[in-house]
Protein backbone atom coordinates (compact mmCIF):
# COMPACT_ATOMS: atom_id res chain seq x y z
CA UNK A 1 0.00 0.00 0.00
CA UNK A 2 1.46 3.38 -0.97
CA UNK A 3 1.81 6.16 1.58
CA UNK A 4 -0.65 9.04 1.47
CA UNK A 5 0.52 12.63 0.86
CA UNK A 6 0.14 13.22 4.58
CA UNK A 7 2.29 10.39 5.90
CA UNK A 8 5.53 12.33 6.28
CA UNK A 9 3.81 15.29 7.89
CA UNK A 10 2.00 13.08 10.39
CA UNK A 11 5.17 11.22 11.26
CA UNK A 12 6.96 14.50 11.84
CA UNK A 13 4.22 15.73 14.15
CA UNK A 14 4.02 12.53 16.16
CA UNK A 15 7.76 12.66 16.79
CA UNK A 16 7.32 15.84 18.84
CA UNK A 17 7.84 15.34 22.56
CA UNK A 18 4.60 14.49 24.32
CA UNK A 19 2.56 14.02 21.15
CA UNK A 20 0.54 10.81 21.28
CA UNK A 21 -0.68 10.91 17.75
CA UNK A 22 -1.69 13.01 14.82
CA UNK A 23 -4.18 12.55 12.05
CA UNK A 24 -5.85 14.14 9.07
CA UNK A 25 -9.59 14.21 9.56
CA UNK A 26 -12.55 15.22 7.46
CA UNK A 27 -14.21 18.13 9.23
CA UNK A 28 -17.64 17.34 7.87
CA UNK A 29 -17.98 13.83 9.26
CA UNK A 30 -15.03 13.26 11.60
CA UNK A 31 -13.69 10.32 9.56
CA UNK A 32 -9.92 9.72 9.64
CA UNK A 33 -8.22 10.29 6.29
CA UNK A 34 -4.77 9.30 7.55
CA UNK A 35 -3.19 8.92 10.96
CA UNK A 36 0.00 8.23 12.87
CA UNK A 37 -0.93 7.16 16.39
CA UNK A 38 0.80 5.59 19.34
CA UNK A 39 -0.65 2.37 20.61
CA UNK A 40 -3.63 2.87 22.86
CA UNK A 41 -4.81 6.18 21.39
CA UNK A 42 -8.47 5.97 20.39
CA UNK A 43 -8.03 7.56 16.98
CA UNK A 44 -11.63 7.30 15.86
CA UNK A 45 -12.92 8.93 19.02
CA UNK A 46 -10.36 11.74 18.90
CA UNK A 47 -11.06 12.35 15.23
CA UNK A 48 -14.81 12.52 15.66
CA UNK A 49 -14.67 14.78 18.68
CA UNK A 50 -11.96 17.06 17.32
CA UNK A 51 -13.88 17.52 14.08
CA UNK A 52 -17.09 18.26 15.91
CA UNK A 53 -15.39 20.71 18.25
CA UNK A 54 -13.53 22.47 15.46
CA UNK A 55 -16.66 22.76 13.35
CA UNK A 56 -18.55 24.24 16.27
CA UNK A 57 -15.76 26.69 17.00
CA UNK A 58 -15.50 27.70 13.34
CA UNK A 59 -19.22 28.34 13.00
CA UNK A 60 -19.41 30.14 16.33
CA UNK A 61 -16.45 32.37 15.51
CA UNK A 62 -18.02 33.27 12.18
CA UNK A 63 -21.36 33.97 13.80
CA UNK A 64 -19.65 36.16 16.36
CA UNK A 65 -17.98 38.14 13.60
CA UNK A 66 -14.49 36.93 14.41
CA UNK A 67 -13.68 35.56 10.97
CA UNK A 68 -12.49 32.11 10.03
CA UNK A 69 -11.04 29.91 12.73
CA UNK A 70 -7.46 28.92 12.03
CA UNK A 71 -6.29 27.06 15.10
CA UNK A 72 -8.02 25.39 18.01
CA UNK A 73 -6.60 24.00 21.20
CA UNK A 74 -8.48 22.18 23.89
CA UNK A 75 -6.54 21.99 27.13
CA UNK A 76 -7.46 19.50 29.83
CA UNK A 77 -6.04 18.09 33.04
CA UNK A 78 -4.28 15.15 31.39
CA UNK A 79 -3.63 16.32 27.89
CA UNK A 80 -4.60 18.53 25.01
CA UNK A 81 -6.03 18.32 21.55
CA UNK A 82 -4.92 20.76 18.85
CA UNK A 83 -6.37 21.22 15.40
CA UNK A 84 -5.82 23.38 12.34
CA UNK A 85 -8.12 23.42 9.35
CA UNK A 86 -7.84 23.99 5.63
CA UNK A 87 -10.96 23.58 3.58
CA UNK A 88 -12.71 20.40 4.58
CA UNK A 89 -9.68 18.80 6.20
CA UNK A 90 -8.27 19.09 9.69
CA UNK A 91 -4.86 18.28 11.02
CA UNK A 92 -5.31 17.05 14.58
CA UNK A 93 -2.83 16.15 17.29
CA UNK A 94 -3.46 14.71 20.70
CA UNK A 95 -0.74 15.28 23.25
CA UNK A 96 0.12 14.86 26.90
CA UNK A 97 -0.07 17.89 29.13
CA UNK A 98 3.74 17.98 29.39
CA UNK A 99 4.04 18.58 25.64
CA UNK A 100 5.38 21.91 24.42
CA UNK A 101 2.20 23.34 22.97
CA UNK A 102 3.95 26.33 21.47
CA UNK A 103 6.11 24.05 19.39
CA UNK A 104 3.20 21.84 18.45
CA UNK A 105 1.25 24.89 17.33
CA UNK A 106 4.09 26.10 15.11
CA UNK A 107 4.54 22.65 13.60
CA UNK A 108 0.82 22.27 13.05
CA UNK A 109 0.50 25.63 11.31
CA UNK A 110 3.42 24.76 9.11
CA UNK A 111 2.18 21.27 8.41
CA UNK A 112 -1.31 22.53 7.56
CA UNK A 113 0.06 23.62 4.22
CA UNK A 114 -0.04 20.01 3.06
CA UNK A 115 -3.80 20.03 3.48
CA UNK A 116 -3.94 22.25 0.44
CA UNK B 1 -13.82 71.44 5.96
CA UNK B 2 -11.76 73.61 8.27
CA UNK B 3 -7.99 73.52 8.27
CA UNK B 4 -8.01 72.04 11.75
CA UNK B 5 -10.35 69.21 10.78
CA UNK B 6 -8.36 68.53 7.63
CA UNK B 7 -5.10 68.45 9.55
CA UNK B 8 -6.50 66.14 12.22
CA UNK B 9 -8.09 63.89 9.60
CA UNK B 10 -4.78 63.55 7.82
CA UNK B 11 -3.06 62.77 11.07
CA UNK B 12 -5.61 60.11 11.91
CA UNK B 13 -5.27 58.59 8.45
CA UNK B 14 -1.53 58.33 8.96
CA UNK B 15 -1.92 56.71 12.36
CA UNK B 16 -5.38 55.20 12.84
CA UNK B 17 -4.43 53.84 16.25
CA UNK B 18 -3.60 57.28 17.63
CA UNK B 19 -5.76 59.35 19.94
CA UNK B 20 -6.15 62.09 17.34
CA UNK B 21 -9.74 61.00 16.93
CA UNK B 22 -10.47 62.81 20.19
CA UNK B 23 -9.71 66.37 19.03
CA UNK B 24 -11.03 65.52 15.56
CA UNK B 25 -14.36 64.29 16.92
CA UNK B 26 -14.58 67.32 19.15
CA UNK B 27 -13.84 69.70 16.28
CA UNK B 28 -16.51 68.06 14.14
CA UNK B 29 -18.99 68.18 17.00
CA UNK B 30 -18.40 71.88 17.48
CA UNK B 31 -18.94 72.42 13.77
CA UNK B 32 -22.28 70.63 14.10
CA UNK B 33 -21.21 67.70 11.91
CA UNK B 34 -22.66 65.28 14.39
CA UNK B 35 -23.00 62.20 12.20
CA UNK B 36 -19.37 62.37 11.16
CA UNK B 37 -18.29 63.18 14.69
CA UNK B 38 -20.20 60.13 15.89
CA UNK B 39 -18.49 57.89 13.34
CA UNK B 40 -15.08 59.20 14.32
CA UNK B 41 -15.81 58.67 18.00
CA UNK B 42 -17.21 55.18 17.53
CA UNK B 43 -14.26 54.11 15.40
CA UNK B 44 -11.90 55.54 17.98
CA UNK B 45 -13.70 53.61 20.68
CA UNK B 46 -13.24 50.40 18.72
CA UNK B 47 -9.51 50.83 19.14
CA UNK B 48 -9.63 52.39 22.58
CA UNK B 49 -12.74 50.94 24.18
CA UNK B 50 -11.61 51.80 27.67
CA UNK B 51 -10.42 55.32 27.10
CA UNK B 52 -12.38 57.63 29.39
CA UNK B 53 -11.99 60.66 27.15
CA UNK B 54 -13.36 58.73 24.19
CA UNK B 55 -16.51 57.88 26.11
CA UNK B 56 -16.69 61.49 27.25
CA UNK B 57 -16.55 62.63 23.64
CA UNK B 58 -19.27 60.18 22.65
CA UNK B 59 -21.41 61.42 25.54
CA UNK B 60 -21.15 65.02 24.41
CA UNK B 61 -22.00 64.07 20.84
CA UNK B 62 -24.97 62.12 22.15
CA UNK B 63 -26.19 65.19 24.02
CA UNK B 64 -25.97 67.22 20.85
CA UNK B 65 -28.03 64.56 19.11
CA UNK B 66 -30.62 64.73 21.85
CA UNK B 67 -29.77 61.21 23.06
CA UNK B 68 -29.67 61.95 26.75
CA UNK B 69 -29.91 58.36 27.95
CA UNK B 70 -26.99 57.34 25.81
CA UNK B 71 -25.00 60.33 27.01
CA UNK B 72 -25.70 59.39 30.60
CA UNK B 73 -24.57 55.82 29.98
CA UNK B 74 -21.37 56.98 28.31
CA UNK B 75 -20.54 59.31 31.17
CA UNK B 76 -21.28 56.48 33.54
CA UNK B 77 -18.67 54.45 31.64
CA UNK B 78 -16.23 57.35 31.94
CA UNK B 79 -16.56 57.18 35.70
CA UNK B 80 -15.76 53.48 35.66
CA UNK B 81 -12.44 54.21 33.98
CA UNK B 82 -11.73 57.54 35.63
CA UNK B 83 -13.74 57.86 38.85
CA UNK B 84 -12.59 61.43 39.42
CA UNK B 85 -13.64 62.73 36.01
CA UNK B 86 -15.31 66.04 36.87
CA UNK B 87 -16.58 66.56 33.33
CA UNK B 88 -18.48 63.27 33.42
CA UNK B 89 -20.10 64.10 36.74
CA UNK B 90 -21.02 67.54 35.51
CA UNK B 91 -22.44 66.00 32.35
CA UNK B 92 -24.53 63.50 34.30
CA UNK B 93 -25.78 66.38 36.38
CA UNK B 94 -26.68 68.11 33.15
CA UNK B 95 -28.65 65.14 31.88
CA UNK B 96 -30.48 64.80 35.17
CA UNK B 97 -31.31 68.49 35.12
CA UNK B 98 -32.69 68.21 31.61
CA UNK B 99 -34.76 65.25 32.68
CA UNK B 100 -36.14 67.10 35.67
CA UNK B 101 -34.30 64.88 38.17
CA UNK B 102 -33.11 67.77 40.24
CA UNK B 103 -31.99 65.83 43.28
CA UNK B 104 -29.83 63.54 41.15
CA UNK B 105 -28.51 66.59 39.34
CA UNK B 106 -27.61 68.12 42.66
CA UNK B 107 -25.75 65.00 43.74
CA UNK B 108 -23.72 64.72 40.55
CA UNK B 109 -22.90 68.40 40.52
CA UNK B 110 -21.81 68.28 44.13
CA UNK B 111 -19.50 65.40 43.26
CA UNK B 112 -18.22 67.34 40.26
CA UNK B 113 -17.48 70.27 42.51
CA UNK B 114 -15.69 67.98 44.91
CA UNK B 115 -13.56 66.67 42.05
CA UNK B 116 -12.86 70.10 40.62
CA UNK B 117 -13.60 72.77 43.17
CA UNK B 118 -12.20 75.51 41.00
CA UNK B 119 -14.76 75.19 38.24
CA UNK B 120 -16.99 78.22 38.55
CA UNK B 121 -19.60 76.96 36.12
CA UNK B 122 -20.19 73.93 38.32
CA UNK B 123 -20.51 76.17 41.34
CA UNK B 124 -23.08 78.25 39.52
CA UNK B 125 -24.91 75.18 38.27
CA UNK B 126 -25.12 73.68 41.71
CA UNK B 127 -26.41 76.93 43.12
CA UNK B 128 -29.07 77.03 40.41
CA UNK B 129 -30.19 73.48 41.03
CA UNK B 130 -30.26 73.92 44.79
CA UNK B 131 -32.25 77.11 44.43
CA UNK B 132 -34.71 75.25 42.21
CA UNK B 133 -35.00 72.63 44.90
CA UNK B 134 -35.73 75.31 47.47
CA UNK B 135 -32.64 74.56 49.47
CA UNK B 136 -31.67 77.09 52.13
CA UNK B 137 -28.93 79.52 51.32
CA UNK B 138 -26.68 77.80 53.82
CA UNK B 139 -26.43 74.85 51.46
CA UNK B 140 -25.28 76.96 48.54
CA UNK B 141 -21.71 76.50 47.41
CA UNK B 142 -19.57 78.79 49.49
CA UNK B 143 -17.80 80.39 46.57
CA UNK B 144 -20.66 80.87 44.14
CA UNK B 145 -19.79 83.73 41.87
CA UNK B 146 -22.11 86.66 41.29
CA UNK B 147 -23.15 87.65 38.82
CA UNK B 148 -23.11 84.57 36.55
CA UNK B 149 -23.49 84.85 32.81
CA UNK B 150 -26.26 82.79 31.30
CA UNK B 151 -27.23 82.09 27.71
CA UNK B 152 -30.48 83.19 26.16
CA UNK B 153 -33.43 81.45 27.74
CA UNK B 154 -34.33 78.28 25.85
CA UNK B 155 -36.98 75.93 27.17
CA UNK B 156 -35.23 72.64 27.75
CA UNK B 157 -37.99 70.60 26.15
CA UNK B 158 -37.78 72.62 23.01
CA UNK B 159 -34.05 72.42 22.55
CA UNK B 160 -33.64 70.97 19.08
CA UNK B 161 -31.30 68.05 18.70
CA UNK B 162 -28.64 69.88 16.82
CA UNK B 163 -29.02 73.11 18.71
CA UNK B 164 -26.03 72.98 21.00
CA UNK B 165 -23.61 74.44 18.50
CA UNK B 166 -26.13 77.14 17.68
CA UNK B 167 -26.65 77.79 21.35
CA UNK B 168 -22.95 78.21 21.81
CA UNK B 169 -22.78 80.70 18.98
CA UNK B 170 -25.80 82.57 20.30
CA UNK B 171 -24.29 82.61 23.73
CA UNK B 172 -21.12 84.12 22.40
CA UNK B 173 -23.13 86.95 20.94
CA UNK B 174 -25.51 87.42 23.84
CA UNK B 175 -24.98 90.04 26.50
CA UNK B 176 -24.29 88.94 30.01
CA UNK B 177 -27.37 88.56 32.14
CA UNK B 178 -27.81 88.29 35.89
CA UNK B 179 -28.04 84.94 37.58
CA UNK B 180 -31.53 85.59 38.88
CA UNK B 181 -32.86 85.02 35.41
CA UNK B 182 -31.51 81.49 35.31
CA UNK B 183 -32.85 80.85 38.75
CA UNK B 184 -36.37 81.82 37.81
CA UNK B 185 -37.20 78.49 36.15
CA UNK B 186 -35.73 75.01 35.92
CA UNK B 187 -36.70 74.95 32.25
CA UNK B 188 -34.13 77.57 31.42
CA UNK B 189 -30.84 76.55 29.88
CA UNK B 190 -28.24 77.64 32.41
CA UNK B 191 -24.75 78.55 31.44
CA UNK B 192 -23.25 75.37 32.71
CA UNK B 193 -25.23 73.27 30.23
CA UNK B 194 -23.37 74.66 27.30
CA UNK B 195 -20.28 75.00 29.40
CA UNK B 196 -20.36 71.30 30.04
CA UNK B 197 -20.27 70.63 26.34
CA UNK B 198 -17.90 73.44 25.56
CA UNK B 199 -15.24 72.48 28.02
CA UNK B 200 -15.75 68.77 28.46
CA UNK B 201 -12.54 67.94 26.71
CA UNK B 202 -10.65 70.32 28.91
CA UNK B 203 -11.61 68.51 32.08
CA UNK B 204 -8.57 66.53 33.05
CA UNK B 205 -9.39 62.88 33.47
CA UNK B 206 -8.12 61.40 36.66
CA UNK B 207 -5.67 58.61 35.97
CA UNK B 208 -7.47 55.30 35.70
CA UNK B 209 -6.76 53.22 38.78
CA UNK B 210 -5.03 49.88 38.44
CA UNK B 211 -5.97 48.18 41.68
CA UNK B 212 -4.26 44.87 42.25
CA UNK B 213 -7.40 43.52 43.86
CA UNK B 214 -10.99 44.52 44.35
CA UNK B 215 -11.94 45.91 47.72
CA UNK B 216 -15.44 45.85 49.18
CA UNK B 217 -16.27 49.34 47.92
CA UNK B 218 -15.04 48.55 44.40
CA UNK B 219 -16.92 45.29 44.44
CA UNK B 220 -20.08 47.09 45.36
CA UNK B 221 -19.48 49.61 42.58
CA UNK B 222 -18.73 46.88 40.06
CA UNK B 223 -21.91 45.06 40.93
CA UNK B 224 -23.72 48.24 39.93
CA UNK B 225 -22.02 48.29 36.53
CA UNK B 226 -21.01 44.76 35.56
CA UNK B 227 -20.12 45.90 32.03
CA UNK B 228 -17.02 47.52 33.47
CA UNK B 229 -15.97 44.56 35.59
CA UNK B 230 -12.76 43.98 33.62
CA UNK B 231 -12.15 47.57 32.57
CA UNK B 232 -9.06 48.21 34.65
CA UNK B 233 -7.55 44.87 33.57
CA UNK B 234 -8.12 45.63 29.93
CA UNK B 235 -6.71 49.15 29.89
CA UNK B 236 -6.22 50.45 26.37
CA UNK B 237 -5.33 47.11 24.85
CA UNK B 238 -7.40 45.60 22.05
CA UNK B 239 -8.90 42.92 24.22
CA UNK B 240 -12.06 42.26 26.08
CA UNK B 241 -13.60 39.80 28.51
CA UNK B 242 -17.06 38.40 29.11
CA UNK B 243 -18.33 36.45 32.05
CA UNK B 244 -21.19 34.15 31.09
CA UNK B 245 -23.46 32.13 33.31
CA UNK B 246 -24.17 28.44 32.86
CA UNK B 247 -26.82 29.23 30.25
CA UNK B 248 -24.57 31.45 28.17
CA UNK B 249 -26.07 34.73 29.37
CA UNK B 250 -23.70 37.62 29.98
CA UNK B 251 -23.04 38.32 33.64
CA UNK B 252 -20.36 40.94 33.19
CA UNK B 253 -18.11 42.53 30.61
CA UNK B 254 -18.75 44.09 27.24
CA UNK B 255 -17.98 43.35 23.61
CA UNK B 256 -18.20 46.31 21.26
CA UNK B 257 -18.87 45.72 17.57
CA UNK B 258 -17.47 47.93 14.82
CA UNK B 259 -20.51 50.19 15.00
CA UNK B 260 -20.15 50.67 18.74
CA UNK B 261 -22.95 48.30 19.72
CA UNK B 262 -22.39 45.98 22.62
CA UNK B 263 -22.75 42.51 21.09
CA UNK B 264 -21.64 40.66 24.20
CA UNK B 265 -24.82 38.61 24.39
CA UNK B 266 -24.56 37.44 20.78
CA UNK B 267 -20.87 36.59 21.02
CA UNK B 268 -21.34 34.90 24.37
CA UNK B 269 -24.26 32.83 23.18
CA UNK B 270 -22.43 31.66 20.05
CA UNK B 271 -19.14 30.79 21.69
CA UNK B 272 -20.52 29.25 24.84
CA UNK B 273 -21.74 26.36 22.70
CA UNK B 274 -18.11 25.42 22.11
CA UNK B 275 -17.69 24.55 25.76
CA UNK B 276 -20.57 22.07 25.55
CA UNK B 277 -18.71 20.29 22.77
CA UNK B 278 -15.56 20.29 24.87
CA UNK B 279 -17.42 18.77 27.78
CA UNK B 280 -18.66 16.02 25.53
CA UNK B 281 -15.19 15.37 24.17
CA UNK B 282 -13.70 15.14 27.65
CA UNK B 283 -16.14 12.43 28.65
CA UNK B 284 -14.88 10.21 25.84
CA UNK B 285 -11.18 11.01 25.76
CA UNK B 286 -10.35 10.45 29.43
CA UNK B 287 -8.29 13.63 29.58
CA UNK B 288 -9.89 14.96 32.77
CA UNK B 289 -11.75 18.25 33.02
CA UNK B 290 -11.05 20.81 30.35
CA UNK B 291 -9.38 24.00 31.48
CA UNK B 292 -9.11 26.15 28.35
CA UNK B 293 -10.23 26.29 24.76
CA UNK B 294 -8.18 28.52 22.53
CA UNK B 295 -9.54 29.51 19.15
CA UNK B 296 -7.41 31.62 16.86
CA UNK B 297 -9.32 33.27 14.06
CA UNK B 298 -8.40 35.65 11.28
CA UNK B 299 -8.89 38.68 13.50
CA UNK B 300 -8.82 37.55 17.09
CA UNK B 301 -7.52 35.12 19.64
CA UNK B 302 -10.31 33.82 21.84
CA UNK B 303 -9.89 31.80 25.01
CA UNK B 304 -12.72 30.16 26.90
CA UNK B 305 -12.32 28.85 30.41
CA UNK B 306 -14.69 27.45 33.01
CA UNK B 307 -15.74 30.05 35.55
CA UNK B 308 -17.39 29.92 38.95
CA UNK B 309 -20.88 28.44 39.38
CA UNK B 310 -20.75 26.55 36.09
CA UNK B 311 -20.21 29.72 34.13
CA UNK B 312 -17.75 30.53 31.39
CA UNK B 313 -15.18 33.25 30.95
CA UNK B 314 -14.41 34.39 27.44
CA UNK B 315 -11.52 36.67 26.60
CA UNK B 316 -10.81 37.93 23.13
CA UNK B 317 -7.85 39.91 21.92
CA UNK B 318 -6.53 41.26 18.69
CA UNK B 319 -4.72 38.58 16.74
CA UNK B 320 -1.55 40.64 16.93
CA UNK B 321 -1.41 40.22 20.67
CA UNK B 322 0.88 37.35 21.72
CA UNK B 323 -1.09 34.34 22.89
CA UNK B 324 0.87 34.23 26.13
CA UNK B 325 -0.31 37.74 26.97
CA UNK B 326 -3.88 36.76 26.26
CA UNK B 327 -3.54 33.82 28.63
CA UNK B 328 -2.17 36.06 31.36
CA UNK B 329 -5.11 38.37 30.83
CA UNK B 330 -7.39 35.34 31.11
CA UNK B 331 -5.86 34.40 34.47
CA UNK B 332 -6.45 37.88 35.86
CA UNK B 333 -9.97 38.02 34.45
CA UNK B 334 -10.76 34.63 35.98
CA UNK B 335 -9.67 35.87 39.38
CA UNK B 336 -11.80 38.99 38.97
CA UNK B 337 -14.76 36.88 37.84
CA UNK B 338 -14.47 34.70 40.93
CA UNK B 339 -14.59 37.77 43.15
CA UNK B 340 -17.56 39.14 41.25
CA UNK B 341 -19.57 35.94 41.42
CA UNK B 342 -18.61 35.50 45.03
CA UNK B 343 -19.76 39.03 45.74
CA UNK B 344 -23.01 38.39 43.99
CA UNK B 345 -23.66 35.16 45.76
Amino acid sequence: MSATPFADTLALLTRQRGVLGSMVVSEADGIIVDSNLQIGVKGNVVAALAASLYRKARLSAQAAGLGTAAFLQLEAQRGRVCAVGRGDLLLVTVAESRANVGLIRVELMRAAEVLG
Amino acid sequence: MSDEVRRLSDELARDPASLVFLPLGEALRRQGQLDIALKVAVRGLERHPHNADAHDLLARIAVDRGELERAFDEWDMVLRFAPGHAGAKRGMGFVCFRQGRLEDAERYLAEALEADGGDQSTVAALATVRRSLGRPLSEMPAHAPTPVHVPPVVPARQVPRESTADAEQTRDAAPAQPESRAASSTREEPAWLTHTLRTGEASPAAPAPRPPDVGPRDREALSRNPRALFADLIGDADQTALLLDADGFVLAGAYLAHDGRDVAQEVGAELSGVSDEAQRAMRHLDLGDWSQIIVETEVASVILAPAALGGLLLVAADRAMPLGSVRRFLDRALARGRIFVGGDA
